[in-house]
C-alpha cells in the first residue's frame, strides 16, 4: 500500500483557507477547498472534498430525497430525471425499483439505526438505470448508484434484486463512516458490509427473522439460463452458483481458504465470503430480526470504531467489544459474536498484524481539521 | 502479438478473460485489432491506472500485451479508463464473452 504523504503545501495556512472556503466568493471557495483538499489527501479526507461537491439540503430528520435517473444506455451521469421525490411511479419499471429499494434502505438506516441517510445528514440519493448497454452490473461512484439492464441472457437488470440496491447505498454508508480501503481484507469488508446491510434491508421489507432468510445475495439476478441459486450465499459461501459459463461460485467460508490475489482489488468480492458468514451465524445465534441486535453490533462497529485500514482480525475483536458495549460483557450476544468468528477461523482478543496507517504530518492535519470544521465529522 | 485480458471485480465480482494470439485471426480481425493497440498507446501507458474516486463494484481491466520481445501489462479500474483504451477494452470484452 502506498502511504505517500505529499510534502507540506501550506504556504497560506489551513485556517485561513477555511474562512475563505466559508466567506468567499464562490470561485474563491471552490480555490480554498481545493487547496485544502489538496492538501489533505489521505484517503478519509476525500469524502470530505466529495461532500463539498454535494448540495446540501436542509435536512429534516427522516425526510427522504430521491431521484431516480435514466442514462438512456448511454454512460452520462445522471443523466434525465424520471421521478423525483413524492411523484407517482414512473411506467419504467427498474425507475420504481431504483425508487423503492432506495426508500427501505433508508428506513431501515433511520428507522433502527437512527442514522438520517448515508451521510447521516440527509444526502440525496441519487440513482441512474438504464446505464450503458447490456451492462452487467450496478456501482456506486462516490456520488450515486448506478445500475445496467443485465444483458438478458445470464442476467436480468440490476435493479431487480432489493439487496443490491441496500449493497449499493451501504457503500455510501461505508464512504461516509469506517472508509475501509476498497483493497484485500479491508475492501472485503467493505463489500461484507454491503452485503450485510443489502441483505437486512431484503430481510425487513419480508419481514423475515435471521432463521427465515435465505442469506442470499442476487437471487433475482441471475436468469433461467445460469445453473444458480443466486451471485453469493451468506450461508454457505461457495455454492451460490456453477455454471458453465459464469464458472463456480469462488467464495471461501473460511481464513484456510483465503483467496490471495491481484485481482478484484484483492479480491473484495470474494474474501468477503468470511466476514458474511461470520455474520450469518452470529445472527442466527443470537435470533429473532438480524438488523436488531447483529445488524446494529455491526453497524456501532463500523460507525464508530473500524478505520480505513481495519482487518478481519480487528473486526473481529472490535465487533466483539462493540456486542460487550451494547448488550454487556459476557452475554450471550457477545458470545454469538465471538461464535460467528470462531466458525470462520477467526478468534476474538487475538493481536491483529499492524496495518499501515497514513500518519498525518502539521500541516495535513491542520487541513483535515479545516475540512471537518467545515463539513462536520461521521 | 499475444494479448492476455482479464476482467475482475464488479457487483458478481465474476472473472472473464481471453487469450489471443493476433496471427492466429482472420486477416481482417487481426488488422482492426491491432490497429486498436496502435491507437490506445498500449507500450506507453503506465502499469496501474486507477481513479482516486473509484467507487465500489467497479470492473477491473489487466491487460498484458506481448510482442517481438517486449511485453507489458496495464491494470486499469473502469471509473479511470483513458478514452485511447476504452475501445480496445471494450473489444476484448466482447471477445471473451463470445463462446469459444
Amino acid at each position: 500500500m502506498n502511504n505517500h504523504i505529499d510534502p507540506l503545501q501550506c504556504i497560506i495556512p489551513p485556517h485561513m483557507l477555511k474562512n475563505i472556503a466559508e466567506k468567499g466568493s464562490d470561485a474563491q471557495k471552490r480555490a480554498a477547498l481545493a487547496s485544502l483538499s489538496a492538501s489533505a489527501r489521505i484517503r478519509e479526507q476525500r469524502t470530505a472534498f466529495i461532500r463539498a461537491m454535494v448540495i446540501k439540503v436542509p435536512a429534516a430528520i427522516g425526510v427522504k430525497h430521491r431521484s431516480v435517473y435514466t442514462a438512456n444506455n448511454g454512460t452520462y451521469l445522471p443523466g434525465v430525471l424520471m421521478r423525483d421525490e413524492g411523484a407517482p411511479p414512473s411506467a419504467d419499471v427498474a425507475v420504481n425499483e431504483a425508487y423503492d429499494g432506495s426508500g427501505a434502505t433508508y428506513d431501515l438506516y433511520m428507522d433502527i439505526y437512527q442514522r438520517n441517510s448515508l451521510d447521516g445528514n440527509g444526502l440525496r440519493l441519487n440513482s441512474t438505470v438504464h446505464y450503458d448497454k447490456n451492462y452487467d452490473n450496478a456501482f456506486w461512484n462516490g456520488q450515486q448508484m448506478v445500475y445496467g439492464d443485465g444483458d438478458g441472457q445470464l442476467f436480468n437488470r440490476f435493479t431487480i434484486s432489493i439487496d443490491v440496491i441496500g449493497h449499493e447505498l451501504t457503500h455510501g454508508v461505508t464512504q461516509y463512516t469506517s472508509n475501509l480501503d476498497y483493497n484485500n481484507q479491508p475492501g472485503a469488508l467493505n463489500e461484507s458490509f454491503s452485503d450485510i446491510f443489502g441483505s437486512l434491508v431484503k430481510q425487513r421489507k419480508l419481514g423475515q427473522t435471521a432463521d427465515q432468510a435465505d442469506w442470499l445475495i442476487g437471487a433475482e439476478l441471475l436468469t433461467m439460463n445460469v445453473r444458480g441459486v443466486a451471485l453469493r450465499s451468506m450461508k454457505a459461501p461457495g455454492t451460490a452458483y456453477n455454471d458453465p459459463v459464469l464458472g463456480k461460485d469462488p467464495q471461501p467460508a473460511h481464513m484456510k481458504d483465503y483467496v490471495t490475489t491481484l485481482e478484484d482489488n484483492g479480491g473484495v468480492h470474494i474474501n468477503s465470503g468470511i466476514p458474511n458468514h461470520a455474520f450469518y451465524v452470529m445472527a442466527v445465534e443470537m435470533g429473532g430480526f438480524a438488523w436488531e441486535k447483529a445488524g446494529r453490533i455491526w453497524y456501532v462497529a463500523a460507525r464508530d470504531k473500524f478505520n480505513s485500514g481495519t482487518n478481519f482480525q480487528s473486526a473481529a475483536n472490535l465487533t466483539h467489544q462493540a456486542a460487550g458495549e451494547l448488550y454487556g460483557a459476557g452475554s450471550l450476544e457477545q458470545m454469538a459474536v465471538a461464535k460467528g468468528w470462531s466458525e470462520v477461523g477467526i478468534t476474538v482478543g487475538a493481536q491483529p498484524e499492524p496495518q499501515p496507517q497514513p500518519q498525518p504530518n502539521g500541516c495535513l492535519a491542520a487541513s483535515i481539521a479545516a475540512l471537518r470544521a467545515l463539513f462536520g465529522g461521521k | 502479438m499475444k494479448i492476455d485480458f482479464v476482467r475482475s471485480g464488479g457487483f458478481a465480482g465474476l472473472r472473464l478473460s481471453v487469450n489471443v494470439d493476433i496471427q492466429t485471426l482472420p486477416a481482417d480481425q487481426s488488422a482492426a485489432l491491432a490497429k486498436l493497440i496502435r491507437d490506445s498507446g498500449f507500450f506507453n501507458l503506465p502499469a496501474q491506472i486507477k481513479s482516486p474516486y473509484g467507487g465500489a463494484d467497479r470492473f477491473e481491466y489487466r491487460l498484458t500485451i506481448s510482442d517481438a520481445g517486449r511485453s507489458h501489462s496495464v491494470t486499469v479500474g473502469e471509473a479511470a479508463m483513458p478514452e485511447s483504451l476504452r475501445p480496445l477494452i471494450e473489444r476484448l470484452t466482447e471477445m471473451a464473452k463470445s463462446p469459444r
